[in-house]
This record gives structure tokens, sequence and C-alpha cells, in this order.
């Protein structure tokens, strides 16, 4: 074999190796729990495989490697002894060993100055059975020895090292077997018409000794120079073979790889020109269909139509061979929670479920490092040890669970663990002690809100900050990766009992179907992802009285433009004044209608009031210029069907522009406010003010989640307490003056004023005189107060106010009924 | 010659089809295991056989039991090439009908002495 032949098969060998290695890992962990005879001849095959391979090749290292390993598994297979942790990481270290010299042999050619002394001393003790007590042992690490000459190990056997071009293309197999990791594509075509389907019809034709060396080298040569013609028929006019030959040989090669008619092997490169130009495909589709649209002839109607049906089909294919199942990326999880639970006495179990479902494979690689972590914070953060878990009557060994399954164009890959839960109360202390929020901000915040807070960048909930995961770097990544695919990334969590991350992401990225919209004459496109649903507001409705009883207008609240949508405040960006555009058509001016698109950006919906609604479509999503790259409100441009560019808007950026945080989830889900909160100094917050009798007083906002009127005869009596229905519920009624011994300027005959305060699905209303206005300002408690049920007393635009505390004041009134609840649900969900 | 080799490896078969091409035999098929093997005989009936003695679905002792079993083979020649060395499988596949046993890694010289020792160059 020359140089080149050698080349080839040292090419097949390496991919062909990692195929098995990547199976590897998952069988060896599999093992160490099921004593499979049948596994183990299966690994026994790949090493021995690997093994007698690399002492064909000269690979001395690789050889003396596997064949200790070997040995190894022989002992194994023929029962000798039974499958430790001890062996497991053994051979583990072993299969990263080989990964190590096959990569190196990849790069360069050569094994590499890695040797292996102490893996092969390990393997080679671990062949007279396993050692007696068997510790907790470390995570495996191949052992960083002295770079020992090359040939000291291999004996002499091994080839001076050969120079060989890098080669890090990466390959994917696609294929028709349907559990194989590729994916479809139909090449009966090859069988009917032979076409060079691997560029090595010189070589067949060599081999079949239908021509020489010299001839294939002058047509190589004439190729090189220029020449587009196929090989063939190149050779063909320089007399040197007849059609039939080529033919023949075509047939031949397609027929003598053994695995053709199933799959090919596709350099990736060449998927995502193909991928590129179908995107460009797209975009000619979508101009001559708008051509179409003006033209009235019948017969280039009806070949635009095809054209457009042929390339929907052209692209879902295209989109189809990039498509890999996550299994991919999940094959690696079994070892690496192996590898963690061994290093930090855990134990746990991995369960799958929908590890064939498939995204693309930019996509699959881009969430590779983001799942990884999310896996690793499952085992090291998520599960307790098995003496807690005992304790808290779960079982000892803990299980992360990964389920992954389309929703709407997007997969939804879930990551969740049965551990300890996240508790609120330890994110709040913890994002105080590290001044991330100020302990104010900390109380005011839901449990659900203070949940998010573990992706922002430094925060770290690891008491002890373990090597493993925890190095205060991580979930803010996790969070800015996954979004940087166009995905997003959510917590859930229940104390005591799980964690569960929901990582959403598209599908593909080339191609998205967008909806256009006109502001101030230019066109946008709004990814469909992002979109929950359309509104036209007439301008009747729009404006309506100041107070918002109107059922559909435009509300101002604080100087935010909202809209109450079904019952609920809806934050407006007028993207006309975000743009800069043209002011005299924004806000309240003299619009006939107002089109609201509401978004969804995280946990935050709101309303991007626009000019004009147009259509949807299939967009090709270019790069941003070096200019617009750093406007955080544009994800992309892309060429519209009459061939102009329209921005792409990234709904997250123009959330995070505006500055839409809180709105009203903040607002409707307000967790108690506590003694701690209590104690801290007021810092800038919104307060309702109110009035009882001639006092002055204020509510934290957050506790507001709505304002309502009630009539007298409205108000009922149960269990000797005053309620109202409302909302379908039964609703108490506390009044204030009467609980913080205030007398109320009563007027009879006039509706009640109440403030609602919602918690945990249970609202009360706090009936007050009269409500005066919502600031937001700096202040001070100068005085705390000593009478239960005020936080203390501060000076609001030039007046003395009483800030009251909601949660003392109702724990007062109604002893139990938050608490109660709280508990209700968690035994609600315990049973669930 | 027509030559069948039976290996799992894709790699493995692309150096033993190389080796052979290089000792002037082209005529070679290839197989992934011994069930493949078989079903690749039906129209293609080698003279000599490479067989591999690990494989998966069936392996190289069942393969050669198999072939034994069947008259019409009568005249092909199995040679085991692996790298297993115990001696025990040296003579399990002798007594199944194994006509020369290879070790791996073999070189060129040796595939083409044991040719010669087969009577077959």
């Amino acid at each position: 074999m020359d140089d080149g032949e050698l080349d080839e098969v040292v090419n097949e060998f390496i991919t062909e190796s990692h195929e098995n290695l990547d199976q590897l890992d998952q069988e060896l962990v599999h093992l160490e729990h099921n004593q499979d005879p049948e596994v183990v001849a299966r690994i026994f095959r790949t090493i021995h495989t690997i093994k007698g391979t690399s002492g064909f090749l000269g690979f001395g290292t690789l050889e003396s490697v596997t064949h200790v390993g070997e040995s190894l598994l022989s002992k194994l297979r023929d029962g000798a002894f039974p499958v430790t942790t001890e062996i497991t990481s053994a051979l583990l270290a072993m299969v990263d060993a080989v990964r190590e010299i096959l990569g190196s042999v990849a790069g360069d050619g050569s094994e590499g100055s890695l040797a292996y002394p102490e893996l092969v001393v390990r393997l080679t003790q671990l062949n007279d059975g396993p050692a007696a007590p068997v510790e907790p042992e470390p995570v495996p690490v191949v052992a960083a020895s002295e770079p020992a000459p090359l040939r000291a190990i291999a004996g002499g056997a091994a080839k001076k090292p050969r120079k060989r071009a890098p080669r890090t293309l990466p390959v994917v197999t696609v294929s028709t077997a349907k559990d194989d990791s590729g994916v479809l594509v139909e090449t009966e075509s090859l069988d009917d018409q032979p076409v060079d389907t691997v560029g090595m019809l010189g070589l067949q034709l060599l081999e079949d000794h239908k021509i020489s060396e010299d001839q294939l080298a002058a047509a190589l040569r004439q190729q090189d120079d220029g020449d587009t013609r196929r090989l063939g028929e190149i050779l063909v006019e320089a007399n040197a073979l007849s059609p039939k030959d080529v033919r023949e040989g075509l047939k031949t090669q397609v027929e003598d790889r053994p695995t053709a008619n199933e799959t090919i092997r596709v350099d990736v490169s060449l998927l995502d020109d193909l991928m590129n130009l179908v995107g460009e495909l797209v975009l000619a589709r979508n101009q001559i269909l708008q051509f179409t649209q003006n033209q009235g002839d019948p017969s280039f109607n009806a070949t635009s139509q095809r054209l457009n049906l042929i390339t929907t089909e052209l692209q879902a294919g295209v989109m189809k061979t990039r498509m890999q199942p996550i299994e991919n990326v999940w094959n690696k999880f079994p070892r690496v929670v192996r590898d963690l639970t061994i290093g930090c006495g855990k134990q746990a179990r991995l369960e799958m479920e929908g590890k064939h479902t498939e995204l693309d494979k930019t996509l699959l690689e881009a969430i590779k490092d983001p799942l990884t972590h999310l896996v690793r914070n499952a085992v090291d953060h998520g599960l307790e040890t098995p003496q807690q878990r005992l304790a808290a009557g779960k079982p000892a060994e803990g299980v992360v669970r990964l389920g992954a399954y389309h929703e709407g164009g997007q997969v939804i890959i879930e990551i969740s663990d049965d551990g300890a839960g996240i508790d609120a109360g330890v994110l709040r202390r913890k994002a105080v002690q590290k001044g991330l929020l100020t302990a104010e901000e900390a109380a005011g915040r839901s449990d659900r809100d203070m949940l998010n807070i573990i992706f922002q960048p430094g925060f770290s909930t690891a008491e002890v900050v373990s090597n493993i995961s925890g190095r205060g770097v991580g979930m803010d990544v996790v969070k800015t990766n996954i979004e940087g695919i166009g995905g997003s990334v959510d917590v859930q969590t229940v104390l005591g009992r799980s964690t569960t991350f929901k990582v959403k992401i598209p599908l593909t990225l080339a191609i998205i179907p967008a909806l256009v919209v006109t502001v101030s004459g230019d066109r946008y496109a709004i990814p469909q992802v992002s979109l929950l649903e359309l509104v036209r507001l007439d301008v009747h409705h729009a404006q309506s009285g100041p107070n918002g009883q109107g059922g559909g207008g435009i509300e101002w609240i604080q100087g935010v433009p909202v809209h109450r949508l079904r019952g609920r405040l809806l934050p407006l960006v007028f993207l006309d004044e975000v743009f800069g555009g043209d002011q005299t058509t924004s806000a309240v001016a003299d619009r006939e209608a107002y089109n609201i698109v509401v978004v969804q950006a995280d946990d935050h919906q709101f309303g991007l009031v626009v000019d004009e609604i147009s259509d949807t479509a299939e967009i090709v999503v270019k790069p941003l210029g070096r200019l617009l790259k750093h406007v955080d409100a544009f994800a992309g441009a892309t060429i519209m069907g009459d061939g102009r560019v329209a921005l792409i808007l990234d709904v997250m950026g123009i959330a995070n522009h505006v500055g839409i945080t809180s709105g009203e989830r903040g607002a409707g889900r307000h967790a108690a406010t506590n003694a701690e909160a209590a104690d801290a100094a007021l810092d800038r917050r919104r307060l309702l003010l109110f009035s009882l009798g001639d006092r002055r007083l204020g509510l934290p906002l957050e506790a507001v989640a709505r304002l309502e009127e009630f009539r007298a005869r409205d108000v009922e009596i149960s269990n000797h307490r005053p309620v109202v229905q409302y909302r379908g519920e039964i609703m108490n009624l506390v009044d204030l003056g009467e609980e913080l011994r205030i007398p109320r300027a009563r007027v009879d005959g006039q509706p009640m004023q109440v403030v609602v305060y919602t918690e945990s699905d249970v609202s009360v209303g706090l009936v007050v005189d009269e409500i005066f206005d919502i600031v937001e300002e700096s202040f001070e408690v100068t005085q705390r107060s000593s009478v239960n049920g005020i936080q203390g007393t501060a000076v609001i635009q030039g007046l003395v106010t009483d800030v009251i505390d909601v949660r003392g004041i109702l724990d007062a009134a109604l002893p139990g009924l938050l608490a109660r609840h709280t508990t209700n649900r968690t035994s609600e969900v315990a049973a669930a | 010659m027509k030559i069948l080799i039976v290996d799992d490896s894709r790699s493995m078969r692309m150096i033993l089809k190389r080796m052979l091409a290089g000792l002037g035999y082209t005529d070679v098929a290839e197989a992934e295991h011994g069930g493949d093997a078989l079903g690749k005989m039906g129209d293609f009936v080698p003279e000599l056989a490479l067989v591999d003695w690990n494989m998966p679905e069936m392996n190289g002792l069942d393969f050669i039991k198999a072939v034994r079993e069947k008259r019409e083979y009568d005249r092909v020649k199995l040679m085991i090439v692996t790298s297993e060395s115990s001696p025990r499988i040296v003579y399990e596949a002798l007594k199944a009908g194994a006509d020369e046993y290879a070790m791996k890694p073999i070189t060129s010289e040796i595939m083409d002495d044991k040719m010669q020792l087969l009577g077959l160059s």
C-alpha cells in the first residue's frame, strides 16, 4: 500500500473506531449494573477489533493499551470474576486513552508522545481479579504520565510516525436504517443510474486494470487545469477506455461498497452548502411568487406554483439530512452520571425518554455543552446523598430523567431530578449575600422569580464549591448558549421533591416561519416562535376611561401604556418609538386602530404595537452586518419577496431594551412579605397610596393583584366573616381600618374600594377608603413602628405615610388562611 | 481466484482487500459476518474465505461449521485470520474444518506463504 492508500485505511479505522467507542461508554456503564454476557461480548469485540487493526497499522501504544484491556475483558467474558466499579472505571479510562490516541492519529498521523504505563499496570493488576476492598474511587482520570518514547512501549513494532495533513472534517452518517444514528437519504437512484458518488472512479478503474496509472494521472491533471468534464468522459475521449468500461466501473464501485445501498457518508460541509443553496432557492422562490401575483399569465402561475411545491419539499428534504437524534448527545450522559456519582458519593439512575427526537445537527452541537452542564448539575446539586434521601423517605438511588419531544415547531428537552428541589429562601439569602439583590428586592420577588436568579452571572448555590460543578460559572452560560440559538430555558422546582429544567429550542435556525409587520413604513419580521396572538383595537375602545373600566382599551400605568387582555395587564411597546420613527404616529395620536402583536419573551408577555400586520412567510435568516450586530433589538435580516431587506426582530432583545421585567407577573404572584423584609430599609419601591379616615397609608405594589369596587349589598357573611363573590370564588374581605384600629370615613351608598391581594391563588380583599396613586420613589422608613401591621413610617411626596405589612395583617386577621392553603398545595402536589 | 473476506471491521476488510490486490488478487468480495457471508456465497462461491473469529450475528467458528456442512462448498478453503492467540481457539477452528490459521497482524509475505500452503498460488 502506498501512503495515499494507507491514509485512507487509517481514516476508515479512525471513523469506525469512534463509532464503536461511542457505544462503549454506554455499554460499560450498563454492564456495571447488569452483568449481561451479550454486552461483555460486544465490548470485547470492539476492543479486540481496534487492537487487531492497530497491529496492522503499526500503532504500538494503541495496541498495548487495548491488549491488556482485551485480556481483562476476556476474563469477564469467561465469567472469571464479576464486573466491579473499579473494573468499569479502569475500562472507561482505557476507552478515554484510546480516544486520545485516535485523536492524535487523526491530527498528525502519529500516536503522539503519550504513553499509558499506569493505565496498563492498572488493567494488568485487575486481570488477577478485583482488589479486595473497593474504596470510593476518584473520578477516573487518565494518568498523565511522562511522555515515554513510543517505541519503548511498542517494542519497536511501531512504524515511523507518518506526516499527514490534519483531517478534522466531521462526517455524519446518512442512512435509511431506522435504528441508525443518521437519517434518511433515499439512495435508490444510485442503483438505477450509477454516478461517481465517492469521486473514486479512477481508483476503481485502476483496481480493475482498465487504465494505467499514467492515464489516470493525465486525466486528473486535466481536471485540475480546469476541465469541468467528468473523469470518465475525459478518459473516453483520450481513447483510454470505452464508455462501457466507465459504466461498469461506476457500477462496481457502487456495488462494491457493502453499505452503499443503505447509507452513504457525506461531509457535513457539503450539507451546509446544500442548506445555504436551498436557503437562496427559497428566497428566489419567494420573489418569483411575488412576481407571479402581478402577472396574469395562468401557465406561468401554474409553473411557479409547482416551483413553490418542489422548493418546499426540497427544503424539507435537505433539512432532514441534517437531522440527528438527540440520542447522539445523550449517549455520553450515562458515563457522565456514573463518573459523577462516584466522584461525589451519590447514587443515581439515568432515565431517557424520546431519545429518537431529531434536531438539526448544528443545534445538536450547540446544546451539547449546556445539556451536559444541566445533567451534571442535576447529580451534583440536585440529588441528595443516599443518607439524606433515606432520611427524607426516598429511595437511596436518585433518578435523573431526560425527556425530549416536539411541540409546535420546537424541540423541548427536559432534564429533571427527584432531588431536594431548590429552596427559594436559600436563593434569597444568597442573592442578598452576593449583593445581586437588596433584601427588599429579594423579599419582594415571588418564589418563581427568585428561581430565575440561578441564571444570573456569578450566582452559585452550592454550599461547598465542588470540583465538579458549581464554580460560580455555568447556569448563566447555559442560558446564554441556549438563547444564542433562539431557545429558552426555564426551571421549575418542588421543594423536597424535584427540579426540572425545560429547554426549548427551534428545530432549525436557517429557515423559520415569521410574521411580517410594518412600522413607520419599514417592514420587520417577527419569528413565529415568539408569537402568541394578534389583537386589533378600534380607536373608540382604545380611548376608554382613565380608570381602565372600558374593557379593552389602552391604559396608562405610571407612564407605561398597557392593555387589559382578558383581565391581565399587557405592557405595550410602540415599535415606532423604539426605532425612533415618526413620532407623530405614535401612542395616542390619531390612529384608527391599534395592531398589537402579543409576544412572549422568556416568561414575559407584552404587546408590540405596529402600523400594519402583513402576512406570515418562511424567511431565511441572514446574519446582520457589522454595524447592526450590536443592536439587541434585531436577530438578523432577511430578504423579502420583492427583493428588499427586512430586519428580524429579537423579541427578547426588545424586552430588555424597554425594560419589561416585572410587569404583571410580579404583581400577580407576589410572595409573602416576610419579617426579614420588614426589618430592612425600604429602597426604591412602588407603593400604592390610599387613605383610611384621615391617615395616609401605602402598601407595596407587588402585593396588589387588582383594584376593585364592591357595593355594600354584594357583601355576604360566611363563617362570621364578610365575604364577596369574586371571579367565581368566595373572597374574604378584610377591613384595614378595623385591623389597624384606624377609624374609617364611612360614606354610605358609595361603593367600597378594595385592594385585591393574591398569594398562591388565594385572594383576599383589603377594604380601604380611597385609593390615591401609585408612586415609585426612593424613600426611607424613618420610624419603625411597634404597631402590628405597620412596617414603619416614611415621607412620600412630602407627606407622612404609614407603610403597611400586608402579610402580617392577613395572618392576624385570617389566621392560617394563607399558610394553610400553602400546605394544602404541597400535599396536593405530593399526592399527584 | 475468487476470495471472500469475512470481517466485521470495515477498516480490516479494507486492509485485507488492499493486501490481496497487492498480491494480484482482485476478484474479492466482502461480508460483515458469517450470516452475511453465507448469503453472499449464494452467487459468489470463493476458492478461499478469510474468516475473522470474533464477529456479531454469526462468528467465525459457526460460519466454518455451516460451510463445512454443505457439500457444494467442499472446495472452499477456509483461513481463519484473527488476533486470538489461545491454543484452544486454534484447535477449535481446525477441528471445525478450517484449513489454515493466520494471526493478525498478518503481513503480505505471510499471506502469500499461507496461499502457497493451501496450494492456491
